[in-house]
């Protein structure tokens, strides 16, 4: 067995078991990290995976994605939420079937990452990135603005109004987590396989050389926005799922500190490899949640500051130690035991390793 | 490397994962306490962070006074109490909530403080948004009691209105009442701009103005509504009518922005005409009796149905100063924000008792219908709960003035409105929508208070009405 082989079978070993203590969850951790933790970190990790697939196949670190996953969640609040005695006051409440909801929620999400991935198609490095700010800073103000979507107050109720496949998510919070579970490996799958079609490797080949690609006969411009497109999607689906869990939503869903957070998720977790957007989301919220109930409200001894300092410090350490985050941090140790593998080790079965060297 | 030493790396971060899972309480477990357990929800951040000490010290106070509790620390409320038990039961403080008046990160804490904390009664929250989300969560959890801490929207005890949730102050709106017909018999204003912050505390505010000013004949020509995170405010100022157009400006811009958005006026229109200038509570409370209040001297305003510097002379109300004073130092206790809490921790003592030390239905039935709170005067001191558990209060409409000797800025009591009810009389209802950018109207009615509003002379309630 060579020595990527043996990564791999790690890996997957990892993956496996992960997925097997996810799926047995509900019996293993207490209703708050299940629901609170573990549910929000499998959504929020939909969403920093959108950001990562842009990342790590295009080049395109969009700020967008967070605006996206606020007008996904947005959309369907307005749309599903109905006036009845004693309940909501804010949005629309149009109370149409919360299906059709859920569809025309993504749909119109997707069609707005279009426009919006059509117009930064040409845009690369830092002016992509403003850009794509500007997308986020647009939907917070609209949303904040137009008080008939909602204003500043929070249009709520949102759980209660979900499809008859999902089923009663207020009653039974382990259905909303499985369903993030479930939505959550399909992300996984469905990035997984489009990054190996030929449009997933032409893609690819626009993020290392988008002139060469362009002389080539691709549609560069094209490409990008079909998978900004995709990413929308992909956040769509956090945008809904987030919707649901949260139950309510407010301006500061797609503010610039969520629009922050889900970048210091994505780098935490590694912006090189999609798996880093699970692990970066329940990293980042099981320190939040350590952090708030064991630091007081007036800060850490001497620098003060609360969450937010510890937070800035470990963002500081990763990018110093692992620019490519926790999974970077995985891969590095492997590549450190590689160089200090013998090459007979090293090549087994006759099949050379790639990049393998010796020490 | 060899093969084995890999199989060894997992069982050692799944020891890991296993490790820092079981320190932060992450597997599940099931605890029974003879505790009761008490949540404080209220502000670190954002422009109500000063709430943090301010509403746990009226609540902690509350706690000592009627429940033989007993600060930590005399001078840092947030330290915590020692002792203290109220029907047969332990109060155990869980947790201070941090908020920052949004209501994403009021949700937030709420579900840390109430489920993994394992809180049963949460005395919160401090703003007005904080309370619409709090209340919609309040409404999916019914054996978790909510007693609002001092949020002043109307949302969460009208048109949401949860069977599990206590408010024992007024709202926004009540907490303007009368000062419409002060401003409009005793400045001649008739025609009126107002300019607020863009969410629902604000709203609420300017609804109690508009019902008030527009009910006695008064005309709102101008609403503007600026984004809550502060900032620049001089486009919003240019949009309001000049001072020369306009007979007076209803200012409710929260929290530590009113200085802010009055710089911009004077910087647009030069020295403010503090007869020009009136307001909700942010034009003397929270800081601003040191940057606003001092440009305004003479200006009529709203307030919690308190007096910041002290005023009324009530044995009810000089009893309470004297019980609330003496478990902090450098506590105003005549501020909304302490004096609000202290009642609502008030009255979760009360209710404990009643019930026994039980929560969840048994507490929320238990819960007093009425108080004695420090304030009210009328139905000889005690305030009552309306049907759908609101507070109808006395409301003292305040007027900014100099401190005779010191020549510092103060407030003095400008009027008694007694009882006053969310509905205004029916103006406001749970089948109305909630106060909003142009909800209400401004229209003519008749408001049980209008022509009625006392006079109050050195603290004393007369027999005069505003004239």
């Amino acid at each position: 067995m060579t020595f990527d082989r043996t990564k791999v079978a790690a890996e997957r070993t990892i993956g496996v078991v992960s997925l097997v203590i996810a799926i047995l969850a509900p019996a293993i951790f207490s209703a708050f990290w299940l629901n609170s933790i573990l549910t929000q970190g499998l959504i929020l990790g939909i969403g920093a995976a959108s950001l990562i697939f842009l990342s790590a196949y295009g080049g395109m670190i969009s700020l967008a994605q967070t605006g996206l996953i606020g007008i996904a969640g947005y959309a369907l609040a307005n749309m599903v939420t109905q006036r009845v005695p004693g309940g909501e006051t804010k949005g629309l409440l149009l109370g149409w079937d919360p299906t059709l909801g859920l569809i025309a929620a993504i749909l119109l999400t997707v069609g707005i990452g279009l426009v919006f991935g059509a117009v930064a198609s040409r845009s690369y490095g830092i002016y992509f990135l403003m850009l794509t700010l500007t997308y986020t800073v647009i939907a917070f103000l609209f949303v904040g603005s137009v008080t008939l979507i909602g204003g500043f107050s929070p249009v709520a109720g949102v759980d209660q109004y979900t499809p008859g496949f999902i089923g009663n998510i207020v009653a039974d919070r382990e259905r909303l987590y499985y369903i993030a579970l479930i939505s959550a490996v399909f992300v996984y799958l469905l990035i997984r396989y489009v990054v190996r079609t030929p449009f997933g490797i032409s893609f690819q080949g626009i993020r290392d050389d988008p002139v060469r690609m362009a002389s080539l006969g691709y549609n560069v411009a094209l490409h990008r926005t079909l998978a900004f497109g995709l990413g929308a999607f992909i956040a769509a689906i956090s945008g809904v799922l987030y919707a649901w869990w949260f139950g309510q939503l407010s301006p500061t869903t797609m503010g610039l500190d969520a629009t922050i957070q889900l970048l210091i998720i994505a780098v935490l977790g590694g912006l090189r490899r999609i798996e880093g957007a699970w692990i970066g989301a329940l990293a980042f919220l099981a320190i939040n949640n350590t952090v708030t109930n064991h630091i007081p409200s007036s800060g850490l001894p001497v620098i003060g500051g609360t969450f937010n300092t510890v937070i800035g410090f470990i963002f500081l350490a990763i990018v110093i130690v692992s620019p490519d985050g926790l999974m970077g941090l995985w891969d590095r140790m492997w590549e450190t035991a590689r160089r200090r593998g013998s090459p007979p080790r090293d090549v087994e079965g006759g099949e050379a390793t790639v990049g393998a060297t010796t020490s | 490397m060899k093969l084995g030493k890999w199989k060894l790396l997992l069982p050692l971060a799944l020891l890991v994962v296993g490790a820092t899972i079981g320190t932060s309480g992450a597997l599940a477990k099931s605890a029974q306490s003879s505790d009761v357990k008490v949540a404080i929800m209220t502000d670190c951040k954002g422009a109500f962070a000063f709430g943090y000490e301010v509403d746990t010290a009226g609540t902690i106070a509350a706690f000592s006074q009627y429940a033989g509790a007993k600060p930590k620390n005399k001078k840092k409320p947030s330290a915590g109490m020692t002792g203290g038990s109220a029907g047969g039961k332990k109060l155990n403080i869980v947790g201070i909530g941090c908020g920052d008046e949004t209501p994403a990160l009021a949700l937030k804490e709420t579900r840390r403080l109430m489920v993994q904390l394992g809180g049963e009664v949460m005395i919160g929250p401090l703003s007005g948004d904080e309370a619409v989300s709090i209340a919609q969560w309040a409404k999916q959890n019914p054996q978790k009691t909510v007693i609002i801490g001092t949020a002043g929207s109307q949302d969460p005890t009208m048109q949401i209105a949860p069977k599990n949730l206590f408010r024992y102050h007024g709202d926004g709106a009540q907490w303007n009442a009368g000062l419409g017909e002060i401003v409009y018999k005793k400045l001649g204003w008739r025609t009126a701009a107002l300019i607020g912050d863009d969410y629902s505390f604000p709203w609420t505010s300017a609804a109690g103005i508009i019902a008030d000013f527009c009910g006695i004949g008064g005309k709102i020509t101008k609403r503007v509504w600026t984004p809550p995170a502060g900032g620049d405010y001089a486009p919003f100022i240019r949009q309001l009518p000049a001072p020369d157009k306009v007979d007076g400006y209803f200012w409710l811009v929260g929290g530590a922005n009113t200085s802010a958005a009055l710089t911009a006026f004077e910087q647009a229109y030069g020295p403010v005409n503090a007869k020009q200038h009136s307001g909700n509570l942010f034009l003397y409370f929270l800081g601003a009796n040191t940057t606003v209040a001092p440009r305004l001297v003479g200006a009529y305003m709203g307030g919690f149905g308190t007096f910041q510097t002290g005023g009324l002379k009530t044995k009810q109300a000089v009893q309470y100063v004297k019980n609330s004073s003496k478990w902090f130092t450098g506590q105003n206790v005549n501020d909304g924000f302490f004096y609000n809490y202290w009642n609502a921790a008030w009255a979760l003592v009360q209710g404990l008792n009643k019930s026994g030390g039980r929560t969840g239905a048994a507490l929320q039935r238990a819960l007093p219908k009425t108080l004695r709170p420090g304030f009210q005067v009328a139905n000889n001191g005690v305030l009552k709960l309306d049907s759908r558990r609101q507070a109808i209060q006395d409301q003292y409409p305040l007027q900014i003035t100099k401190a005779t000797g010191t020549g510092s800025v103060t407030t003095t009591i400008a009027g008694y409105v007694p009882n006053v009810d969310q509905t205004f009389g029916g103006y406001f209802g749970p089948n109305k929508p909630a106060p909003g950018r142009n909800y209400p109207r401004c229209v003519k009615k008749k408001l049980p208070w209008q022509g009625k509003i006392k006079v109050v002379k050195n603290g004393v309630i007369t027999n005069q009405t505003i004239k």
